[in-house]
């Protein structure tokens, strides 16, 4: 028992991890209708330039400021230079996922050749250990759980008390509706990539943290246990994407304590596919029952 | 000194020609899913995967024979060992087999985005299991020494038998590209480009749409299957590492380039994606990281579908459009609409999603 109340533990940090992520895919998805598979290679961006800026000297804090800031470059950049004029020529949903898709093994690779294989890690202490419950915690651990409650608190705040954050919602249950009332969708469209940017860097450097080593393809990896965090919450839902991460986190952690952590990731994936399957709209139904996904 | 030189070229020469055989066999299966009836399958390559390890266990003999004398040795599930075609029409079999599954579980409820997600999950599902299932076909080492058809029989040196080789996987590819014409030409041809230009409208004109996506899926699986099999035979070793998601974007790659829904534009795709470009990086100087050269490649694949996709969405030989002649029985369905036509955008209120 003590046991697996460790790994519920455990599975609490990567849901920490997992919640900033799917909260930005989610609705990054949701405003803009792009599966971006290239959302892990944006993430790994991130986390390199993290990486720079701590080798060079400066704190993991500054470093994670510059991870948000350049993801989120990178995310608008993508979405400006490619993403949209693909949508304005009118390129259909088939041919966005494989856009997504080269976009993404174009990024990785790019960066495998140019950072090479071995695995990095990130010059920051993890702190004394605590313990809550026979769970334990590094102080590290709780920094990046509190990194994740900030951050959904931030979004929630955007979503719910400003003017963007209605307009996004508008924009993900009807774009032409909203346009119609006056609302600028291309706007609102940056801003969702914007935040699903910064969101997505923060994701890659605490990521970075809570494991020993991270490689390139290490977010890269991740991405598919992303998606399913955002899946079984519902697309387009926020608070439905913490709730699936937890799930997610928890239930890898717990297969991974008791089996083999090798087969965390095909835990997720099997989630992912039985969501997809049977319940495609997720716990929490959101847009996707208006979008020609699934019957 | 000059006949070692010249087997070494010899060697590389049918090494390349079975590969162009193995990619045509199934990019053809792939377009039949891909191009003509739409089912964005991005796990294609466990049907090859399938295919080889059956072609494999169907070779290799019982799994207790003592043939773990390589190596550390090799645990699979369970083997025999069949003579010369039937371990590829087994191959072919498991292809259709594990496709049905597939389909089973996505094409009926799923489109659009989740179906081509769930094809991209179930892949990695596949190579995860392959790999951690040390017992079923020998996990991250794979299947090796496979027995290569006829070889024990016709007793030739191996230069002689590497030309037989390429000879029987031409013969393999006319025939599947006999079937295949059937196939795209055939009254079922027509509804599947139907069901993939407008599936209500398919519907409404009375057609299963499923059903026919199903066949089309089904086909698509025997192909990669028999595409493994042809392949393993040849290089006698099969490996997780051999079939990652990103080989299925490869033949993607070749279908963009080369035309999707035009089976000459397969062909076209295949010479020149994994054979001419794939193999002329080879002939780089490897300097720098040993990862280099497959990244780099990857690299070139990635930005090449996306110069076309921008470019010339319709690929090298586009999909003609097929006219009937007048008189006749009038076609209801819109057979044959190139599918750049479909990339064009439509105005309306659906337009986003239809």
């Amino acid at each position: 028992m003590t046991l697996f109340i460790q790994y519920v533990g455990f599975g609490i940090v990567t849901a920490a991890i997992l919640s900033i992520a799917a909260v930005g895919f989610t609705l990054q998805y949701a405003v803009t209708n792009v599966l971006n598979l290239a959302y892990g290679a944006i993430m790994t961006v991130g986390a390199l330039t993290a990486y720079a800026v701590n080798r060079s000297g400066a704190s993991i804090w500054v470093a994670l400021v510059a991870a948000a800031a350049s993801s989120a470059v990178i995310s608008v950049g993508l979405s400006r230079a490619v993403f949209e004029p693909f949508r304005r020529r009118g390129l259909r949903l088939f041919g966005m996922v494989i856009v997504t898709i080269a976009l993404d093994l174009l990024i990785t690779n790019g960066l495998l050749i140019a950072a090479g294989p071995n695995p990095f890690s990130y010059n920051a202490q993890s702190g004394r250990t605590y313990h809550v419950l026979h769970m334990i915690f590094t102080s590290q651990q709780l920094t990046v759980i509190g990194i994740a409650l900030l951050a959904m608190l931030i979004v929630r705040a955007i979503l719910q008390w400003t003017k963007l954050g209605r307009a996004m919602r508008a924009t993900a249950a009807d774009e032409n509706l909203a346009r119609a009332c006056g609302i600028n969708t291309q706007l609102v469209r940056d801003a969702a990539w914007l935040l699903s940017g910064t969101l997505c860097g923060v994701a890659g450097v605490v990521l970075g943290l809570s494991v020993v080593g991270w490689t390139v393809s290490t977010d890269d990896s991740l991405l598919i246990t992303v998606v399913a965090a955002a899946v079984v919450g519902g697309i387009g839902q926020p608070y439905g994407a913490i709730f699936g991460a937890l799930v997610l986190g928890v239930a890898t952690a717990i297969v991974g304590g008791y089996f083999s952590s090798s087969w965390t990731d095909i835990t997720a994936f099997v989630i992912l596919v039985i969501f997809l399957v049977f319940r495609p709209t997720g716990l929490f139904s959101g847009v996707v029952r208006r979008r020609d996904v699934a019957t | 000194m000059a006949a070692a030189v010249s087997n070494g070229w010899q060697f590389y020469l049918t090494l390349l020609l079975v590969y162009l055989g193995v990619d045509i066999i199934a990019c053809l299966g792939l377009n039949i899913q891909l191009g003509l009836a739409g089912v964005m399958d991005f796990a294609f390559i466990i049907f090859q995967a399938v295919g080889a390890y059956v072609y494999a266990i169907f070779t290799l003999g019982p799994a207790s024979s003592g043939l773990g004398q390589g190596a550390g040795g090799e645990s699979y599930l369970w083997g025999t060992s069949w003579p010369f075609p039937l371990p590829f029409v087994m191959a072919a079999l498991a292809g259709v087999v594990l496709a049905f599954f597939c389909a089973a579980v996505v094409l009926p409820r799923l489109r659009g985005d989740y179906e081509a997600m769930a094809f991209l999950v179930i892949s990695l599902i596949a190579s995860g299991i392959a790999t951690n299932q040390v017992g079923l076909v020998n996990g991250a080492n794979g299947l090796y020494g496979i027995p290569q058809p006829l070889s024990s029989v016709l007793n030739l040196p191996a230069v002689q038998y590497d030309w037989f080789y390429v000879g029987l996987t031409a013969m393999i590819c006319v025939l599947v590209w006999l079937l295949t014409r059937r196939i795209t030409t055939s009254p079922m041809g027509r509804l599947l480009r139907a069901v993939r230009e407008n599936e209500p409208a398919a519907r409404a004109l009375g057609k299963d749409a499923t059903k026919a996506r199903m066949f089309a899926f089904l086909v698509g699986g025997g192909l990669g299957g028999l595409s493994g099999a042809v392949l393993v035979a040849f290089i006698t070793a099969w490996a997780p590492s051999s079939w990652g998601y990103a080989e299925t974007f490869v033949y993607i790659t070749a279908i963009v380039i080369g035309g999707f829904g035009n089976d000459l534009g397969v062909l076209v795709g295949v010479l020149l994606v994994p054979i001419l470009f794939g193999e002329l990086v080879r002939f780089l100087p490897a300097y720098g990281r040993s990862t280099w050269i497959e990244a780099a490649q990857l690299m070139a694949y990635a930005l090449l579908t996306l110069l076309f996709l921008w470019f010339r969405p319709q690929g090298l030989v586009p999909e003609r459009r097929q006219r009937y002649p007048a008189g006749g029985e009038i076609p209801l369905d819109p057979g044959g609409v190139p599918l750049a036509r479909r990339l064009r955008p439509r105005l309306g209120s659906a337009g986003r999603l239809r």
